[in-house]
């Protein structure tokens, strides 16, 4: 057994042993298949939620899951040890991105958080949160003691910090809320003193507050409000959630049929293919739809869960952690949004969702997890 | 092992996490179960209102014919533009775009559609009613670039007569906030109701019951499919006694003046035209009226709004004779052969009161009285009855109640006696008026169709019908004045011998019918002081009755023709009898000149 640990400033001493062709056939498959899975019955869904829209949305979908398929094979490709090695760069670069889209981005939904190229937009906020992912899987990789130093905690917190900052002042809220689940469960599982976490998580709802009463802008406020009553203001900014529960709702058990939602095909339903597309899904399967979906979702996180309990490196365990809590939370938080039980933000589901830069990332994600654990007996 | 030692923590807390995960997605699942499937019913329904929307079907309003069955009113196709503006990109655009369509200044316009603010914004708004075709095309052309002008058909009611039988018809008014209110009248907001006339009266029936579609909406509102139609009842055709051709020509002889003519059938009520001058056209209420118009209608001196044919009451005249000739045969004060002789005026009570033929009428018997007129044989008739006799005689014949025609607004009249004058005027009845009330003048009042009830007693010798408007109604039969019909023989005699034997009412003599009839000349004493003089002199004209039936024999048309401060009555109103009984009998002979 080789030891040693590679220190953040050092290059990383991490052996280069190719894997073996054999390998493949030991990888959690299931990973891969559930994503499919969840990736086919998204499009369908976007096929029928926008039905009724302009734009052939089901087309671009398709394109984006191919270009993320191919995205997915390129990111397995690489050692990820290899792109931990360019993590620092690629975080700083992040950080420029971001900074630039406030000054150049494009404007949608209130959010300045989009570059144009050409007909498709891009989110930087995406990419960020993979790049930081990775630069704090190689950060928190080198194990001192049984649990963090507070030093590397805030540092950590910090590194987390400047990109949700960035993002915040777009403003976009939920995609810098992604942060936060993502630091945790790495910090959770690099080991964190219970007492540490319970002051951060103090000094999180302080910071809270302060985006409350400074951060905030009056639409942002309303929704919270909204959200805390959401029957004062039925055309207003709880529409979309009295919509969406309708929806929901009115799917029963069975569903009323594929394409044949009242609720979205009349377009009741307000971002049904994007962020609403689980309500598109409850209306016409009902809960026996959306069971399986959630089914898929657990399939997903629990193959997630054995690759980062097997594998054989600090990093590689961090990095598919920190992927797996940003997806777990996405998948929480929509559905429970869809369901008026959380306030209406633009936190999209994986895989399922419409959307370019989101698709790509999941994708490019799961090939690193994928990644992962084809090299667990290399990467050790 | 990079992982170290902590490998197994590393582990551990992976563990936990997903745990955690797992609860939540458990709690998730949980959470749609108690939405889809014990809630689901709620929001099904909650799904099928949002979708599902109930639009009415207005019911046509029932066409209105004449008792030939021609159409006299009834409803066209009418373009509104609707402005949907949940579908505008911008206000400006639109109402630029239509505000050189529709002939109107800009600012017009964009005051209208401020004045909708508070409605929601997929409600499409009104902005224009009876649009022409070239103006429909013209918006429906550009549907691609303005789709949020909406053209909608409806139904507007049409006045084929125009300002003819206005005040039979009535007219149309939008429902009051207070008529929504009431639930027996089950109206809705946009909904027209009659107001006047024909229109007000037979409201119900003409109404019908709207349908109604249940549409599939979209979230803006659109319909995109239907899945419930309930068609409802259109509104019941309404056949009137009115003859068309009869009424324009009644309504062609008082062009120009104030009054009233009722032709009706003296052997069940029937009218045939009823005319109040000046008319208004109702087709002006068809639309939503302009303050300017209104204000037109309702400041006009003449008032064109008041039917004087039974909303108006005035002194009877010489028309009350026949009344008063019946009260002296059925008292036994008079008998036919009795005579009275005229020398032109007859003192009573120390007052001198004159015959309106200056040196008098000679030896009168009651045909002759009847005939020529004689106010002192009628003088003397009054002071014997007295006026408590001749007011009994005077409600025997419905003087001072209403004739229960079909219409709004209709007036009693007045039949003054004793006990009304200390009732009213808190002094005893002087009886120097009983001798005025004797010819008719006075306090006694009576409206045209009043009067035409009381002809027609003459004519189908002793029974009171109810004047009607639609055929049909037989709820009212003729009812028989206790008076035994040798009371009206000696009577009949003296109004045919008024036409045909060179008396007052030989200007409606027609070659070929046998016309019965009588004058009346109301002398009137302005009360008013005009600043303008004209009307002055039009104020102190006499008003000019002539109260007639034919044939003689077997009456079937009796015609009342009266004209306010017209001349008179032999003048004025017989040859405009004249000339309808000449459309009613002889239309070989052409059409009239108007007197």
């Amino acid at each position: 057994m080789k030891s040693s640990s590679g220190q953040i400033s050092a290059p990383l001493p991490f052996p280069d042993e190719r894997p073996r062709l054999e390998h493949l056939a030991t990888i959690r498959w299931g990973l891969l298949a559930s994503a499919l899975a969840l990736a086919a019955i998204g499009l369908a869904t976007v096929h029928s939620a926008s039905a009724e829209l302009g734009t052939d949305f089901f087309s671009r979908q398709l394109v984006w899951i191919g270009v993320g398929l191919v995205a997915m094979v390129v990111s397995f490709s690489f050692n990820y040890h290899t792109l931990l090695g360019y993590s620092l760069p690629l975080y700083a670069v992040s950080l420029v991105a971001l900074a630039l889209v406030l000054v150049l981005g494009h404007e949608a939904g209130g959010a300045q958080g989009w570059f144009r190229l050409g007909s498709v937009g891009l989110q930087p906020s995406e990419f960020a949160k993979l790049v930081t992912a990775l630069y704090l899987a190689r950060y928190l990789a080198a194990p001192t003691t049984r649990q963090l130093p507070l030093k590397q905690i805030f540092i950590a917190v910090a590194l987390v910090g400047a990109p949700m900052m960035l993002i915040v002042l777009e403003p976009d809220l939920g995609g810098a809320a992604m942060f936060a689940p993502m630091a945790v469960g790495m910090l959770l599982v690099a080991g964190v003193r219970p007492r540490i976490l319970l002051t951060t998580l103090c000094a999180g709802l302080l910071a809270l507050a302060l985006i409350w009463s400074l951060g905030m802008k009056p639409y942002q406020r309303q929704r919270v409000l909204t959200f805390l009553a959401p029957d004062t203001d039925p055309l207003g900014a709880g529409y979309q959630v009295r919509q969406s529960k309708i929806a929901v709702g009115s799917g029963e058990l069975s569903g009323k049929g594929y394409g044949q939602g009242t609720q979205s095909q009349l377009r009741f339903l307000p971002a049904r293919h994007t962020d609403f597309i689980l309500s598109v899904l409850a209306e016409e399967w009902g809960f026996l739809g959306v069971g399986a979906v959630l089914l898929l979702y657990a399939a997903y996180l629990a193959n997630l869960a054995a690759i980062a309990m097997r594998a054989q490196d600090r990093a590689g365990i961090l990095l598919v952690v920190g992927l797996g809590s940003t997806f777990s939370f996405h998948v929480l938080y929509n559905s429970a949004m869809v369901i008026g039980l959380v306030p209406v933000t633009g936190i999209p589901l994986p895989f399922l969702s419409y959307g370019g830069s989101f698709t790509l990332l999941n994708f490019i994600g799961l090939g690193l997890i994928l990644g992962v654990d084809f090299r667990r007996f290399a990467n050790r | 092992m990079r992982v170290g030692e902590h490998k197994e923590a590393l582990v551990g807390r992976v563990r936990i996490l997903s745990g955690v995960v797992g609860i939540f997605l458990a709690a998730i699942a949980g959470a749609f179960w108690f939405v889809q499937v014990v809630r689901g019913t709620y929001y099904r329904d909650l799904a099928e209102n949002n979708r599902l929307r109930k639009v009415a079907i207005k019911a046509p309003r029932g066409s209105i014919y004449d008792r030939n069955g021609r159409v006299i009113v009834e409803n066209l196709p009418s373009y509104n533009l609707l402005l949907d503006r949940s579908r505008a990109a911008s206000f400006d655009a639109s109402l630029k775009f239509a505000a050189p369509i529709l002939d109107r200044p800009l600012p017009d316009l964009v005051a209208l559609l401020e004045h909708y603010r508070g409605l929601p914004s997929f409600q499409p708004v009104l902005l224009a009613e009876g649009l022409t075709l070239d103006q429909v095309a013209r918006f429906e052309v550009e549907q691609l670039s303005h789709p949020e002008f909406v053209v909608d058909v409806s139904h507007r009611r049409l006045y084929r007569l125009g300002n003819q039988a206005a005040h039979v018809l009535g007219y149309l008014g939008e429902a009051r906030p207070e008529e929504l209110a009431d639930p027996a009248k089950d109206l809705k907001s946009g909904d027209w109701v009659g107001r006047r006339g024909v229109e007000l009266e037979y409201d119900a029936k003409l109404r019908g019951e709207d349908g109604e579609r249940v549409v599939v909406v979209d979230s803006h509102g659109q319909s995109v499919a239907e899945l419930d139609r309930e068609v409802g009842r259109p509104g019941g055709a309404l056949t009137l006694t009115i003859d068309a051709g009869l009424q324009q020509e009644a309504e062609r002889q008082l062009a120009g003046k104030a009054g009233a003519i009722v032709a009706l059938d003296p052997r069940n009520g029937e009218i045939l035209a009823l005319v109040s001058a000046p008319g208004y056209d109702p087709n002006l209420f068809t639309r939503r009226l302009e303050v300017a118009e209104w204000q037109q209608l309702i400041q006009d001196p003449l008032l064109p709004l008041q039917n004087r044919a039974l909303a108006s009451a005035y002194p009877p005249g010489s028309v009350f004779k026949m009344v008063m000739a019946a009260a002296g045969l059925a008292e036994g004060v008079i008998t036919p052969s009795d005579g009275v002789f005229c020398n032109g005026a007859k003192t009573f009570y120390k007052r001198s009161f004159h015959c309106w033929k200056q040196g008098g009428h000679g030896f009168m018997t009651l045909e002759t009285a009847l005939k020529n007129s004689c106010d002192v044989y009628f003088y003397e008739l009054g002071q014997k009855l007295g006026i408590e006799r001749i007011a009994r005689y005077a409600r025997l014949f419905d003087f001072g109640v209403p004739t229960g025609i079909d219409l709004d607004g209709e007036k009693r009249g007045l039949v003054p006696d004793g006990a009304w004058s200390q009732r009213e005027r808190r002094h005893p009845w002087y009886p120097g008026e009983t001798i005025s009330v004797a010819i008719g003048q006075g306090a006694l009042l009576a409206t045209p169709m009043q009067m035409a009830t009381m002809a027609a007693a003459f004519a189908n010798g002793g029974y009171i019908v109810t004047p009607h408007l639609v055929r049909g109604d037989d709820s009212h039969p003729p009812r028989r004045i206790a008076l035994a019909p040798e009371v009206f023989e000696p009577i009949r005699r003296g109004l045919w011998r008024v036409v045909n034997d060179q008396g007052t009412g030989a200007s409606a003599r027609v070659a070929g019918v046998e016309i019965a009839g009588k004058t009346g000349t109301v002398q009137v004493v302005a009360h008013t002081a005009y600043e303008n003089s004209n009307l002055r002199d039009y104020e102190e004209r006499n008003h000019a009755w002539f109260a007639s039936f034919a044939p003689f024999v077997n009456p079937t048309v009796v015609i009342v023709v009266f004209v306010e401060h017209g001349g008179q009555g032999s003048h004025v109103a017989a040859p405009i009898a004249k000339a309808l009984y000449e459309k009613l009998f002889r239309p070989d002979l052409g059409t009239a000149p108007v007197s």
